[in-house]
């Protein structure tokens, strides 16, 4: 309220007073460019930090990958070529920089391919993966807590809030395991319905209609069990949001007109109360791309976040840089667009 | 309200059952076929790296080049001695200067062109030229100074000096017709997938580098043995346990690297093998012998006094109970070591005398520090001939390795038995290489892998590694001088015993305690592939060998140690991956997903009406 009165006076020495629609739509502007501009920064920060931040963790690329194997100071001589890093370290930053922005990221240490190929491959399993569970989670997760929030007390909600906390504490790879250990070798009269891991089976094409369903046969298992482990934290978020809500006045006021239970519920309570939900899943959906790693291992699925870690053993300097590059920007950009949901959804924020 | 929801998520879950008992019946349901092709599958724990043989490192890698591409020779099984490959035949002149090969005349490239001497002339140049191409298989031409292709069938090598590794040249042999076209820059990038051009047994079609999956056909026109299997696929599985899982439910046929407990849990599965075999290397606990700045001479970091006494170091090889270790720290995956040439090298391999040989004698290890001057004192502990305390010792440890940290763990139990502190240390092996550089330790866990021709092996324990690949910073003049000698002699015999002589010398002066020869398990359906050649044989593992020979000898068969003339019966069943699975499976997805949509808008709109 204050900041509306401070603009209006500003406003009325400064000539005369633009309509309302107008100043709003300059302050969203104004208000949308600072977020941009403040994502470029970071964005710009991580490229620089990225390419200092591996040269100074342990490890020799170099000797790394010439152990057991390059006997003379010759060979190792020649590889240290072959990599580039006979380079100086300002030299090796702007081949970083002009790698980065020629969009190949140039070649990994261990497979000599561009880093850019690897992580197109190891793209999309991740997004298939981690972004269903994502989404199914995140639809489910506020799904259950709407209703245990509405059941307050109810053994409906000790149940559904009892259980999503019990998967939450679970450690993933132990639950998929177990999932695996019933639905896929089969467990008494269960019989094995799904693969033990993979992407698709060596026999179908993955980009015929039979790979589709080959590949959501494999997929199974993983996102049932992400889904699960995800759940709770949406559950919860909604849960408690929702009964912030529960005691306002102008749901009273809905009852009071007549309206029914679930309408009020939902028409009402549920759409201010999934605020902080949104942020969430929007969050959240940034961390998408940089997998889970203890599932893609236990299920054999070739993503991202399985790519960093092992690229860490080498160190594999172009494919940490281009990786850690993909999370940051996407988390990056998943924090913008929160930013800019959060002020559409609940115009207060921009002031 | 409540009983309504009930009832209709029952009638959901009811709905998805059948879907789930349809896919069963899709599972159960016989597909194969007299028709089908025989597919091996293996599982594997690591990705390809390249299928470029001037590139890859990984044993993976290797394992593909050999079935895609021939190399100028094999190995003996039963002691690893070279045999004919591409080579039918070498001999050498009296000074060993000059090496003939004759190369096989009925060899044909898979696109039609003639495999020549010019062909194999042409990718040993490329090696002998320096480049990324030396990087991995220079060390095979060392002292070679010309290779020609004299005729189609004959290939001369000219040396400036002896070479005793010669005739072991296990890099693949590639057509000329296609890699001179890559140059030796694109080389650096050049992936060599799709439709590669081989001699070898099998040919990649499927498949990329870094990628979960690899598949090869059969070659037909392939000069050798004819595989009894019509296909290969090679699955990766990022963790033991599904591995094992796949195993058992018949998804792969054979697993590779399995270890030591879960292959106990496959002993009593019925048509599953279980194989634990001897592994060409070794670990040891290494001490910092003396570590010197290269340049100047100068000693850097900070060994303690101790460990750079042989006598202190001999001294604790009597302390290790490596049988113990084996045990406990490997699972039973390991025998006890001795010496830095495995055992599966009979050829080389040293056998300490009784006299000299250690054995777990804790009273023999103190005796001998009591002689070396290293006495107790009254506080319990040892010291120095001087009478100076020796102080904790730093053992470290990798910290990616379980064998590593309790190795170092139970050695510290061991020394404090003796009267020595010691202290253990975890760490990366990237920063532990960087600290072995700086001389910054006084010992170490570690390992090595041992090619079929020790004299690598023996070239990182000499004086001019130092720096680079010792990393005991050891260095003997006596050692050194037998390393030139026996690099360059032309007598196998002689040479043998020449090596024999360097571990003898190791052994007393003690830089490294190798305390074990690791050994891998692997596990395979006997129920449907038999007739693997074990490397060693016997007792060696299966697959990933020096060579392809179990690929070209293993047969189909419908039961376990069921010989191959016994076996004519039809292909064997194959298992959870046919199509009916696959739709009954699909089916099942579907139907629950459909399901709960229904659910879902079912609600939805009653809820509408209600409002």
């Amino acid at each position: 309220m204050s900041t509306e009165t401070s603009t209006l006076v500003a406003e009325a020495e400064s000539g005369p007073r633009p309509g309302r629609a107008g100043r709003r739509r300059s302050s969203e502007w104004r208000y949308v460019g600072s977020k941009l501009l403040g994502s470029l920064g970071a964005l710009l920060f991580v490229l620089v930090f990225n390419f200092f931040l591996f040269r100074v963790i342990p490890g020799d690329p170099v000797r790394t990958l010439a152990r057991n194997r390059l006997v003379s100071d010759k060979q190792v001589a020649e590889l240290t070529q072959t990599l580039g890093l006979e380079q100086s370290l300002p030299q090796q930053f702007l081949t970083y920089l002009q790698n980065t922005f020629t969009g190949e990221f140039g070649l990994s240490f261990r497979y000599r391919q561009p880093v850019w190929d690897l992580m197109l491959d190891r793209l999309w399993p991740t997004l298939l993966l981690v972004g269903t569970s994502t989404i199914l989670a995140s639809i489910i997760g506020v799904y259950l807590g709407m209703v245990s929030a509405w059941n307050r007390g109810k053994p409906l909600d000790h149940m559904s809030t009892g259980s999503s906390l019990a998967l939450y504490s679970m450690p993933e790879w132990w639950l998929g395991l177990v999932l695996m250990a019933v639905f896929a070798v089969g467990a008494g009269p269960i019989p094995n319905l799904f693969p033990t891991g993979g992407l698709h089976s060596s026999d179908v094409d993955p980009a015929s209609i039979a790979g589709v369903f080959d590949t959501a046969w494999h997929l199974t298992l993983p996102v049932i069990t992400l889904t699960l482990a995800y759940l709770a934290e949406y559950a919860l978020v909604m849960r408690s949001s929702l009964l912030d809500e529960m005691g306002e006045d102008y749901l009273t006021t809905a009852r009071a007109k007549g309206l029914r239970d679930v309408y009020v519920r939902r028409r009402h309570a549920a759409r201010n109360a999934l605020l902080p939900t949104t942020t969430l899943v929007v969050l959240n959906l940034g961390f998408v791309v940089s997998g889970a790693i203890t599932i893609e291992t236990i299920y054999s699925i070739p993503g991202l976040g399985l790519l960093t870690t092992e690229a860490l053993e080498t160190p594999d300097y172009p494919v940490l840089q281009g990786t850690f590059l993909i999370f940051s920007a996407a988390v990056i950009l998943a924090n913008l667009g929160a930013n800019l949901l959060y002020s559409w959804l609940d115009p207060r924020v921009r002031t | 309200m409540t009983s309504d929801r009930t009832k209709r998520i029952a009638g959901g879950l009811a709905v998805g059952v059948v879907g789930l008992s349809m896919s069963a019946v899709g599972l159960s349901a016989p597909q194969a076929s007299a028709a089908d092709p025989v597919v091996f599958t293996v599982g594997i724990g690591n990705e390809v790296d390249s299928f470029n043989p001037f590139l890859g490192i990984e044993a993976e890698s290797y394992e593909m080049w050999a079935l895609m591409y021939d190399s100028m020779i094999t190995y003996n099984p039963a002691d690893m001695a070279p045999q004919p490959g591409l080579a039918s035949d070498w001999e050498t002149s009296g000074d060993g200067l000059t090496w003939t090969f004759t190369i096989r005349d009925d060899v044909t490239w898979s696109d039609g062109e003639k495999l020549t001497a010019d062909d194999v002339a042409y990718t040993l140049n490329r090696i002998l030229d320096g480049g990324p191409e030396s990087a991995t298989w220079g060390s095979y031409l060392t002292s070679v100074d010309t290779i020609t292709a004299t005729n189609p069938t004959t290939v001369e090598m000219r040396l400036s000096e002896p070479n005793a590794v010669l005739p072991l040249l296990p890099m693949p042999i590639l057509p000329e017709h296609v890699w001179s076209d890559v140059s030796e820059e694109e080389v650096k990038s050049y992936a060599n997938e799709g439709d590669v051009v081989g001699s070898g047994p099998f040919r990649l079609v499927e498949g990329t580098a870094g990628g979960a999956m690899y598949r090869f056909e059969v070659n037909p026109d392939y000069w050798g043995t004819q595989p009894k299997i019509d296909e290969i696929v090679y699955t990766v599985y990022k963790a033991d346990d599904p591995m094992v899982q796949a195993l058992k439910t018949g998804e792969i046929d054979f697993a590779e690297d399995v270890p030591a407990l879960q292959l106990e849990s496959l002993e009593s599965e019925d048509g599953i093998q279980t194989v634990l075999g001897s592994s060409p290397s070794f670990d040891e606990i290494a001490f910092n012998a003396g570590s010197v700045d290269l340049e100047t001479g100068e000693p850097i970091g900070d060994p303690n006094p101790a460990v750079m006494d042989p006598a202190f170091r001999y001294a604790l090889g009597f302390a290790i109970d490596r049988e113990r270790l084996a045990d406990r720290v490997y699972q039973g995956a390991a025998e006890p070591g001795d010496t830095i040439v495995p055992p599966a090298y009979s050829t080389y391999h040293y056998d300490p005398p009784e006299d000299l040989a250690w054995s777990y004698d804790p009273d023999r290890a103190a005796e001998l520090l009591d002689e070396a001057g290293y006495t107790m004192g009254d506080d319990g502990l040892r010291t120095m001939p001087d009478g100076s305390e020796i102080g904790t010792l730093r053992l470290l440890a990798r910290t990616e390795s379980a064998e590593s940290r309790d190795t170092m763990r139970y050695f510290e139990e061991w020394l404090a038995d003796l009267g020595i502190e010691s202290d253990v240390t975890s760490m990366e092996s990237g920063k532990l290489t960087n600290v072995i550089l700086d001389g910054e330790f006084d010992a170490f866990q570690w390992g090595w892998y041992v090619e079929p021709d020790p004299d690598s092996m023996l070239s990182y324990m000499t004086c001019g590694q130092r720096g680079n690949w010792s990393d005991s910073w050891y260095c003997n003049e006596e050692y050194d001088r037998l390393y030139q000698a026996q690099h360059s002699a032309t007598d196998e015999a002689e040479r043998a015993e020449m090596v024999k002589q360097m571990q003898e010398i190791l052994y007393r002066d003690a830089p490294y305690l190798v305390t074990a020869y690791d050994e891998i398990g692997e596990a395979y359906r006997c129920d449907r592939f038999e007739g693997f050649v074990p490397q060693p044989d016997p007792g060696g593992i299966l697959l990933f060998q020096y060579g392809v020979r179990s690929y070209l000898e293993m047969y189909p068969t419908t039961e376990c140690g069921q010989t191959e003339a016994a076996d004519e019966a039809s292909s064997a069943d194959e298992g959870g991956l046919d199509t009916g699975a696959l739709i009954g499976g699909g089916a099942a997805v579907l139907v629950v997903a459909g399901s709960v949509v229904a659910i879902v808008l079912y609600r939805r709109s009653t809820a509408d009406r209600r409002a």
